[in-house]
């Protein structure tokens, strides 16, 4: 590699690339000395860690600015979303009846997200509120009212829905129970002059004499008042999200029934057209015969 | 014919010249073979054998006859066989293949292959999701577009100056008169055929190579073909072994200025010398100009980078546990998120910029890319004739009064004049204008004297036009002096004589006056004019003649004596009838009057620019084919042979020994000619280039221009030439820019050119020098400004694979960065103006200044990248925190995000979010990344107006820069606040605060890089510089 003068081919630029690599002449690796790496390098760590702390620093100082019990801004969740459950990996519940293995996800489910339900647990950690009127806990000035307590859903108030007189939440006999529950909002009031929002549910379009007879659980499929407004994870630990469950009575076997429910309140806007679960939600149901 | 493959020995050996054979056999390949021997052939001097020939054989070979002329059979039959008498039009480009060109060609590839990327990206998600994003199709979609218009953006700019171009072109047909079957006929000049007889007469353009059989007094004008600015005679004999140089030979295009001719046809079309050239002009490769260079080894930096940040992140990604699939679209994401969609069109319009820009002061671009080649010229081979010179004999010097006085050449009559009143110089001027053929053409009397056209031999006129300028109208003087009788010049005489009656009514005497070549002159005299009074002419008289005759000779100049007599009146008495042809009056015993010499003076400006040249580290070669002393002269009256800078033959003269004794290393300069060129071998010819700085070469052909520029080019120069003949045109397509005159020019020479002065002013020239050298240093810094912002681009997308947080920056507000806010800023750096006198540099090193280099990288990616990525972040960061999403929740949170079945996603409060909510927070975050790029970028185009200054010593006088600012901003504002860009572009409005979250960052970007030029300012050449400065 020694003939630098000598007219370019293909072996001497093969030498040329392996020089650059490692130059024995110079003691170069990839056109730098060992010393000329390690100052760049240097250069580099130094740069970096100085950047990284003027980053943390701005962070850290950004952090100090946030409330500790309510973000900056919630304009986005004026609507609030709306979920069901069970829920698979799509907002889908189809199952056979006869076939018990179909609705065993689903009953599983519901079992583990009503455990904290329970109204041994309920009662033990949290207070029986007086219904139809929010339970307002301020905070006087500086002096944080915390923690703060929370009303008791009682597991049984889901009656036929809460799994308790039906282990398979009606699933065995073609009657599914559908929880619905109203994303948690903080400081949110979802109703005014005492009225509660509560839940309908419909078919979608062409569906709707498939639908059947439906059952609302609380009565009237309502989220009362007393479980508003909503404190924050951090104030309110022990918060217990209100839930509605529906109940299909006689929906059509062996056929695709889309179902929309939205909540009906006073003081919530309509969410926009765009997103699909601000104060309603869909879901596809499917019950097979065999 | 390649010259960079192809080993060099026996190329030499083919230049040299003419007559000899090609001896060595050199087949290594046979295929090229055909194509290679041609362009050898063409490169080989003029073939040409019939001016060795008497009439008769000429007549024989091309079976004509000397008095009738072809048959009209035989001329068809010739015609049929030779094809008509045009230059086959260069193979032009079609015009599609031009567009494809603008299409494909070099920066352009790197967008395919992205755009090629995504859509194979968008197919394998296509095959492989159900519902795939659309953000690599929008992006392939995007990036095609970008440069099909880009490209038909540069097409149709350089379709403009072809059009231009065009308009150069004068189709009027040429007519001919020959003589066939014994009859004059005149015929359309394609028409004519090899054995032709043909007659031209001045004024005539000659139709095709001819030997002269018969002449009266003509003259050709063959400055186009070699460059000699005086019209040469033509007679029947042969005078010079070389074609080119003998009497009996008129080449195809040349002019004839005045006399008449006859000759027979050797050669028409394509096989004429002019032909030769114009076949060798078109049949050369020309090499890639040094600016696609540079973008050629941008895009191999550029692609490097990306497959590197590509494959590591592939490679992290299979670690991390995703999909091949995945990983192979990540990877492409990477590779096309490095490429920086809106320089292609940046470049272009900076090119565009500054080709407009020169345009206006008359350098007309035909070719976008060679903008810059001027910048990087190091060497200008510049003909002489017409560039550095008027092209236009004037009288420089005379010698009266035992004394040379100096006349004023200038253009605009500015220079210095001489005293006037001597009534030796009323003498002189009365002989000048009197014995003098000249007249100025009618209805001229508007323009300028030195302006108007003139009827006659250049030297007469040059005579014509000093003595209206210097004592009015020539024409009252010859009508208060009739002529009587008139001797015109002839090459045995010598010299020219007129009698005239004088002024004087009461004179009944006759004047004669006389004027030729001066040694003959003085033998014919026997006193000489001093201070109007006639002395005898001694010996010290006779010398002091020699010594002026040498001066002005060894300046270059052509000599001319004049001498008068009053006849006496006793032996020609009024009305004597003097006889012309059987001299019956004295032509001896004159009075000698004086001595005016002539030369094509340089053009005013030429010695100032060639001064600048200089000064900015550029090499002024002049190559002429012109006469060395003349050459010689001209080369030190406009600097390229500079003041006390001596040739070899100067100091042997100096010191007076033998020219074999100089070290040649002593002489600077030197002054080569075309013949000793010829055996020159390319070792020698190295050798002169290298150690001479200041070169001039004479009587050289156009092969042998061709060789000088090649040469250069081989010691690694750029190029560039710069000529209006036909004679130009082959070095004129080798350079690497060619320069042709717009007005002087030949078609031949502006289509091989790059580059039209449409002033012919060699002085713009250095203007494009500037212009090229400024458009390099702004092109630095735009990339280094486009560049950057590719780091905040990136990193978004490297942490939303790794670390898994949601997206924080988007395809859309990537493009709307790189082809929406950045465009204007990045285009108004090339209206920066330039950090320090880039006129007083050297050229730059093709080898080591590269446009961008890894120092250039290290700032925009390594340094200046970062701070901005981390000011995006930023801003990221607080908007999701003050929405109720802290960092700590983030890291990992992608999957449950980015699932549109979640609609109860938890934030850091307990607060429950839906699919869509979520997403507008993220959309928000896209916008505010994207402000904060903009804000980022503000800093950063401040820091990139300058390379080594501070801004506060540059100051912000570029207006354009400051609109930039504005309309980024703007364009920034409008995207995040226009209602309907939810849905357009899924841009959303900002809170006021939000725009300030990059503030500290962009204020850091400015703070950081005013120390780094400060640290590299306070040490030239130290470690900073050495690491940072691009």
């Amino acid at each position: 590699c020694l003939s630098v003068s000598s007219p370019r081919s293909a072996g001497s630029i093969h030498c040329e690339w392996r020089e650059f690599f490692w130059n024995p002449r110079t003691h170069e690796l990839m056109g730098r000395t060992a010393t000329s790496w390690g100052l760049i390098l240097l250069f580099y760590l130094v740069f970096y860690l100085f950047l990284a702390g003027m980053f943390v620093l701005t962070m850290y100082i950004m952090l100090l600015t946030l409330d500790d019990y309510k973000p900056t801004w919630q304009d986005r969740l004026t609507t609030p979303g709306m979920m069901i459950r069970p829920k698979g990996d799509q907002l889908e519940i189809s199952f056979s009846v006869s076939n018990t293995e179909s609705w065993d996800g689903f009953v599983q489910n519901l079992n583990n997200f009503l455990s904290p339900y329970n109204d041994s647990y309920q009662v033990q950690t949290n207070d029986n509120c007086p219904p139809d009127q929010y339970f307002i806990q301020e905070d006087s000035g500086e002096v944080r009212n915390n923690p703060k307590r929370s009303c008791q859903f009682n597991r049984t108030m889901l009656e036929e829905c809460s799994g308790v007189s039906d282990r398979f939440y009606g699933y065995s006999r073609g009657e599914p129970c559908i929880l619905i529950k109203l994303n948690r909002v903080i400081g949110m009031l979802p109703g005014k002059d005492g009225q509660s929002p509560y839940v309908t549910c419909g078919a979608k379009r062409e569906d709707s004499d498939k639908i059947g007879r439906l059952a609302y659980y609380p009565p009237n499929g309502t989220f009362n008042l007393m479980y508003y407004p909503y404190y924050g994870k951090k104030a309110q630990v022990n918060y217990t999200q209100p839930l509605v469950a529906v109940k299909f009575l006689n929906a059509s076997v062996n056929t695709d029934i889309y179902v929309e429910c939205k909540i009906n309140s006073n003081t919530l806007a309509d969410g926009n057209e765009r997103d699909k679960f601000a104060g309603r939600v869909s879901f596809k149901l499917r019950i097979n015969d065999k | 014919w390649n010259t960079e493959s192809k080993p060099n020995y026996g190329r030499s050996d083919s230049y040299r010249v003419a007559t000899t054979q090609d001896k060595d056999d050199r087949s290594p390949k046979k295929k090229k073979g055909a194509a290679t021997k041609d362009m050898d052939d063409l490169k080989k001097e003029v073939p040409i054998t019939e001016h060795k020939m008497s009439v008769e054989e000429v007549c024989r070979k091309f079976q004509t006859d000397i008095v009738q002329g072809l048959t009209n059979a035989k001329a068809a039959e010739f015609l049929i066989r030779d094809g008509p008498n045009a230059l086959t039009p260069p193979p032009t480009t079609p015009e599609w293949v031009k567009f494809c060109r603008q299409l494909f060609g070099g920066f352009s590839i790197l967008l395919w292959t992205g755009a090629i990327l995504c859509f194979l990206a968008y197919a394998i998600q296509a095959a492989t999701e159900e519902d795939p994003a659309g953000d690599n199709l929008y992006l392939g979609i995007v990036l095609t577009a970008v440069v099909v218009i880009t490209g038909c953006f540069s097409y149709f700019q350089e379709a403009k100056s072809s059009k231009i171009m065009e308009s150069f072109k004068n189709m009027v047909p040429q007519q001919a008169l020959v003589i066939r079957e014994g009859e004059k006929v005149q015929i359309n000049a394609e028409e004519v055929v090899a054995g032709d007889l043909i007659e031209v007469k001045g004024g005539d353009r000659i139709p095709a190579d001819i030997r002269v059989v018969s002449a009266h007094g003509c003259k050709v004008d063959n400055s186009s073909l070699t460059g000699e600015s005086e019209p040469q005679s033509r007679s029947p004999d042969c005078t010079h072994d070389n074609p080119l140089e003998t009497r009996n030979v008129a080449f195809f295009s040349t002019n004839c200025v005045e006399g008449t001719a006859r000759g027979i046809v050797i050669c028409t079309g394509d096989r004429t010398v002019m032909g030769r050239i114009a076949t060798l002009t078109s049949g050369l490769e020309t090499g890639k100009t040094p600016i696609a260079k540079e973008i050629e080894h941008f895009i191999h930096i550029i692609t490097g980078v990306a497959v590197f940040l590509g494959v590591t992140f592939f490679i992290l990604a299979i670690i991390l546990g995703y999909s091949w699939l995945e990983a192979v679209i990540f990877l492409i994401g990477i590779i096309v998120a490095n490429v920086p969609e809106g320089l292609l069109a940046t470049v272009t319009v900076c090119l565009t910029l500054t080709a407009k820009r020169m345009a206006k002061k008359n350098c007309l671009v035909k070719n976008l890319e060679a903008v810059e080649t001027l910048g990087s010229t190091s060497t200008i081979c510049s003909d002489k004739t017409g560039t550095l010179t008027q092209n236009r004999m004037t009288v420089a010097h005379m010698w009266f009064d035992n004394q040379i006085h100096e006349a004023d050449t200038t253009e605009d009559q500015s220079g210095a004049s001489f005293d006037k009143s001597s009534v030796t110089w009323i003498g002189l001027a009365r002989v000048a204008g009197l014995c003098n053929r000249a007249q100025f053409k009618a209805g001229q009397d508007s323009l300028p004297i030195l302006k108007r056209d003139v009827a006659g031999d250049a030297s007469e006129s040059a005579l014509l036009k000093c003595i209206e300028l210097s004592c009015g109208s020539v024409r009252a003087m010859r009508d208060r002096n009739k002529k009587v009788a008139e001797i015109p010049f002839n090459s045995t005489n010598k010299y020219q004589l007129s009698v005239h009656e004088t002024e004087d009514p009461n004179d009944n005497r006759y004047l004669l006056v006389m004027k030729g070549a001066p040694e003959r002159i003085l033998d014919r005299c026997s006193t000489i004019l001093l201070q109007g009074k006639e002395q005898p002419m001694d010996e010290e008289m006779k010398e002091a003649f020699q010594n002026a005759y040498m001066e002005l000779g060894g300046l270059g100049e052509r000599v001319l004596g004049f001498c008068h007599v009053m006849l006496p009146e006793d032996q020609y008495p009024k009305g004597f009838a003097f006889d012309t042809d059987d001299v019956n009056f004295q032509t001896d015993n004159l009075c000698f009057v004086g001595l005016m010499s002539m030369i094509d003076p340089p053009r005013a400006a030429v010695p100032d620019a060639v001064g600048k040249c200089r000064s900015a580290g550029i090499k002024v070669i002049m190559v002429t084919g012109d006469h060395p002393i003349t050459a010689k002269a001209i080369a030190k009256g406009v600097g390229i042979i500079s003041e006390g800078n001596e040739t070899v033959e100067d100091i042997a003269a100096r010191l007076n020994i033998p020219v074999s004794q100089v070290n040649p290393r002593d002489a600077k300069a030197c002054v080569i000619h075309g013949t000793d060129l010829k055996d020159l071998s390319q070792d020698q010819m190295d050798d002169i280039l290298r150690n001479h700085t200041e070169i001039v070469f004479a009587r050289t052909s156009p092969q042998q221009k061709l060789i000088i520029v090649e040469g250069c080019q081989r010691l690694g120069a750029i190029v560039a030439v710069t000529g209006d003949g036909v004679n130009d045109s082959p070095a004129l397509k080798k350079a690497d820019i060619g320069v042709a005159m717009g007005i002087s020019g030949s078609d031949v020479s502006k289509q091989a050119a790059d580059m039209i002065l449409l002033d012919d002013n060699f002085a713009s020239i250095v203007t494009g020098v500037e212009e090229g050298r400024l458009i390099f240093d702004n092109l630095k810094k735009s990339i280094a400004y486009t560049l950057t912002s590719n780091i905040p681009e990136i990193t978004p997308f490297l942490l939303f694979i790794i670390v898994n947080i949601p997206l924080p920056l988007g395809t859309i507000t990537i493009l709307c960065i790189d082809l929406g806010t950045d465009m204007v800023p990045a285009i108004s750096l090339a209206y920066e103006a330039a950090e320090s006198d880039i006129m007083k540099r050297q050229p730059r090193n093709p080898f080591r200044d590269k446009l961008v280099n890894e120092r250039l990288i290290s700032i925009a990616y390594g340094q200046i990248g970062m701070i901005q990525a981390l000011g995006g972040f930023f801003a990221y960061f607080v908007i999701l925190a003050e929405n109720g999403f802290l960092p700590s929740i983030l890291v990992g949170i992608r999957l449950n995000w980015d699932d549109r079945s979640v609609n109860d996603l938890e934030d850091s409060y307990g607060q429950q979010w839906t699919y869509e909510q979520r997403k507008i927070v993220e959309f928000t975050c896209h916008t505010a990344f994207f402000v904060s790029i903009v804000v980022v970028q503000w800093a950063d185009v401040i820091i990139c107006k300058t390379r080594r200054n501070s801004v506060f010593q540059q100051g912000m006088r570029n207006k354009i820069l400051i609109f930039g600012l504005f309309e980024e901003t703007a364009l920034a504002a409008f995207l995040s606040y226009c209602p309907g860009m939810d849905v357009a572009l899924r841009m959303y409005p900002l809170k006021p605060t939000w725009w300030f979250c990059a503030f500290p960052y962009s204020f850091l970007i400015f703070v950081y890089d005013e120390v780094r030029k400060l640290l590299l300012r306070r040490n030239p050449g130290g470690w900073v510089e050495r690491e940072t400065y691009y």
